[in-house]
């Protein structure tokens, strides 16, 4: 089930508005409190000229300073915006010697400003004022005492400044997150490209066509494309080895119908009994066979394409004993030697189907059976390794050739047999119940004679 | 007067019903500026504002100074011809801004912080009775005023007068004005001295000494007075100087704590525009100072007939300096010794 979850445009989308919002936020406080500060140097300096020319004006007289007040310092000190001006010279009592700042200018502040030229932004009547104050020392011929300047100006022209700049970072930033977004829109489109050109590539198929993609991919899509066509690869095994069976076993199921068709064809031709009776025991014989057959398959099918299945704790010696003993008292293997190596006492355990289990050593064993000559020997047995237990079965035939034990668990493969009256498809059984058992088949000549074929079980461990 | 108190009694008979004369919005204007000089344009305000009740007070400059800093309820409008005191005042926040299309296109060098507008555009000039005429050349520059002061001493001698500068507030604006452009400025006092001048506190008092014959020569007068009283008497020449000649203006604001803000701000309004304008440049001698008002007085007919030589008082922060009270001892001091610098030396 495919659910749409959003964009990958809008995902793109919110991640760019929260880095823009978040570094524009940053980036906007730092623009206001630098352009606050760009507007107050800006406007200190004038401050500053305006005490200087203030400070130049002022003479010793009788032992008072007497200052012909420079009109050009009211100018440089109301600036082009027109501020209010305020202004002061104190004597070093603190006293007003002139001035329009009403005693704003507290004892606190006077010796703030005797060691160092001071900045303040103060309220003064209700209006915020941003004030200046320097001390100077002047010579004189009867007094040498101090004055201080204090020189002030409104806000107006500050914020206005301030403003100002601030505007215009602000309308560069705007500008550039909206180039930002269009360029991401853009990249977008462009990066999502492939993923369309995929698209296309894939609708454009056959509903049948299961070659590998042949496409130009980003790095970013490589994996993608590959476990695509990983899937694809898997299908067409899969597809392959369906229709393969699908041949082989109409083939099979062919071979005993035309052999029946024709033993029937020549009774009905003849018109004595004992010629009806031999073919209707050879049509009986056949009809067996292939009844078999029919039901391998079946079990087959039903073991490679079952949904689920039903893993219990089981005894493997226990189950292995139950089996072989039944089997040795069947019809068909009175004619071998079929045997059991010594069992451990203590239960094995693995994680397992008992039917499925039973299943497979019957197949084992019906296999064995089959292709060994009479009177051969057939050993069942089993070996514990520390975590896992291999169920083995050996006997004394002829063996195969190398080239042929890799195949042997392949549906219908004979080993190179035609003298049996098996189907091929015995191990192939076995394999598909070892699979479901996490179980490994190995197949082997055994040393000097016949063949081996051991089932490695993972061993249930006791803990769990 | 009396012919103002008839005309404001004949339109109070032709107000419209639905404006009973009770419930008229009232507006104090406080004045340095002569109610006859000013009448037509209060009586056109008047005729344009119905519903307001203007109440005209014209007070010297000192006392519309004192009023606009201590007396409450504050004034609507405040008018005084001491630039220097008007703007300390609205340097101290007494006014508040107009935001009017008349305020907003008032010219910039004629305003200041866009609260306190200069509204006329008066000379200073120099007047002098036709009996100096016959006995020299009259003066026509600074400079002239200074070789007849030095050259015919005797016979000027007690008849040559000036403002006060303690007394006047604009008075003491002109002669700080003066002694910035030139120091020479400083000789004229000291010649004035010798002359034995007659210091006024008005302009009106230095015209009627004229007119009496008590003085033939005045320095520093209003422009836009003289004129006026020239017209009616023949006796009285007016001079504007000829090497330059000082600019005074009217500065009017709208006072911070205003009763009836609404009626001060339409009062401003009317003086800053068009139609105020065209009364001022038409109707009174005080000079429209908007290039586009034509009229016999506008400051451009000024120029026309005078020339470049016309030095407004600049209507920004360096009138502060004038008021600054260190400044103020200095030059008192400096003029109460050049005025007597003479006098012991005959």
């Amino acid at each position: 089930m495919i659910v749409v979850d959003g964009t990958l445009k809008r995902r793109l989308g919110v991640w760019l508005l929260a880095t823009v919002g978040i570094l524009g936020a940053c980036l906007l406080v730092e623009a206001y409190t630098s352009a606050q500060r760009a507007a107050d140097r800006a406007y200190d300096s004038q401050l500053e000229a305006a005490g200087l020319t203030i400070a130049e004006a002022i003479q010793w007289q009788d032992g008072r300073p007497i200052v012909e007040m420079p009109a050009a310092a009211f100018q440089i000190l109301a600036t082009d915006q027109q501020e209010r001006v305020f202004y002061a010279i104190l004597d070093t009592n603190g006293r007003e010697v002139t001035g329009n700042l009403d005693g704003a200018v507290t004892p606190a502040w006077q010796r703030d400003a005797e060691d160092e030229s001071v900045w303040m932004t103060v309220q003064h009547h209700g209006t915020p004022i941003r004030l200046h104050g320097r001390e100077l020392t002047s010579a004189g011929w009867e007094s040498l005492d101090p004055v201080q300047i204090w020189v002030g100006h409104t806000l107006s022209g500050r914020e206005a400044l301030a403003g100002d700049l601030f505007v215009r970072t602000l309308t560069r930033f705007l500008a550039m997150v909206l180039v930002a977004g269009l360029l991401m829109l853009l990249a977008i489109r462009t990066a999502l490209g492939p993923v369309r050109r995929l698209r296309q590539l894939l609708r454009q198929r056959d509903a049948d066509d299961i070659h590998p993609l042949h496409a130009r991919v980003p790095g970013e899509l490589y994996d993608m494309a590959e476990t695509l066509n990983a899937l694809l690869a898997r299908q067409r095994e899969g597809r392959d080895a369906l229709l393969r069976f699908t041949a082989d076993a109409s083939h099979q199921l062919k071979t005993p119908l035309a052999g029946l068709q024709s033993t029937s064809e020549l009774a009905l031709q003849s018109d004595r009994p004992d010629d009806w009776r031999q073919a209707l025991e050879a049509v009986h014989g056949s009809a067996a066979r292939t009844s078999r057959l029919a039901g391998q398959l079946l079990s087959l099918a039903r073991l490679r394409h079952a949904e689920e299945t039903s893993l219990a704790a089981t005894d493997l010696p226990a189950l292995l004993r139950d089996t072989v003993m039944e089997w040795a008292e069947r019809d068909v293997a009175q004619q071998h030697d079929l045997g059991l190596t010594p069992l451990p006492d203590a239960p094995l355990r693995i994680q397992g189907e008992p039917w499925s289990l039973r299943e497979m050593i019957g197949n084992l064993i019906d296999n064995a059976l089959r292709y060994t000559p009479p009177g051969s020997e057939i050993t069942l047995g089993l070996e514990r390794h520390i975590d896992s237990v291999t169920l083995s079965i050996e006997d004394d035939g002829p063996g195969v050739s190398d080239e042929l034990l890799g195949r042997l668990h392949q549906p219908f493969e004979r080993g190179g047999r035609q003298d049996t009256q098996g189907s091929g498809l015995g191990l192939a059984i076995v394999d598909s119940i070892a699979r479901r058992h996490d179980a490994v088949m190995s197949v082997r000549n055994a040393p000097g004679h016949g063949l081996w074929i051991g089932i490695r079980f993972p061993l249930l461990t006791e803990e769990t | 007067m009396p012919r103002h108190w008839l005309a404001c009694l004949l339109l109070v008979g032709l107000m419209p019903p639905d404006v009973p004369a009770q419930s008229r919005m009232p507006l104090v204007v406080e004045a340095a500026l002569d109610r006859q000089v000013i009448a037509p344009l209060l009586d056109a305000f008047a005729r344009a504002h119905t519903d307001i009740a203007l109440e005209y007070h014209d007070r010297s400059t000192l006392e519309v100074d004192r009023r606009a800093r201590e007396v409450r309820p504050a004034p609507d409008v405040v008018i005084s011809s001491a630039m220097p005191w008007q703007l300390a005042r609205v340097n101290e926040g007494l006014a508040q801004p107009l935001d009017s299309d008349e305020a907003r296109h008032w010219p910039a060098w004629a305003k200041w912080r866009n609260e306190v507008f200069g509204f006329t555009f008066e000379p200073i000039v120099t007047v002098y009775r036709l009996d100096l005429a016959r006995h020299m050349i009259p003066p026509t520059t600074h400079a002239d005023l200074h070789t007849i002061l030095n050259t015919h001493q005797g016979l000027l001698r007690g008849r040559v007068t000036t403002y006060s500068p303690g007394r006047s507030g604009v008075g003491y604006t002109l002669f700080q004005q003066d002694a910035r452009y030139s120091p020479r400025f400083w000789d004229l006092v000291a010649a004035m001295g010798a002359a034995g001048v007659s210091l006024e506190d008005n302009t009106q008092a230095m015209l009627d000494g004229l007119t009496e014959g008590r003085y033939w020569v005045g320095y520093n007068l209003l422009g836009s007075y003289a004129m006026h009283w020239a017209q009616t008497h023949p006796e009285v020449i007016v001079q504007v100087p000829q090497d330059y000649a000082l600019v005074m203006m009217r500065m009017a604001f709208v006072h911070r704590d205003a009763p009836h803000p609404a009626a001060a701000r339409a009062f401003v309004d009317f003086l800053l525009g068009i139609e105020g304008q065209r009364i001022l440049a038409g109707s009174t001698p005080l000079f429209s100072v908007l290039p586009e008002v034509i009229g016999p007085y506008t400051a451009q007919r000024l120029r026309d007939q005078v020339g470049e030589r016309l030095y407004p008082i600049p209507i920004n922060a360096s009138l502060l300096a004038f008021v600054d009270r260190l400044r103020r001892d200095a030059f008192m001091a400096r003029w109460n010794r050049e005025i007597s610098i003479l006098e012991d030396g005959d």
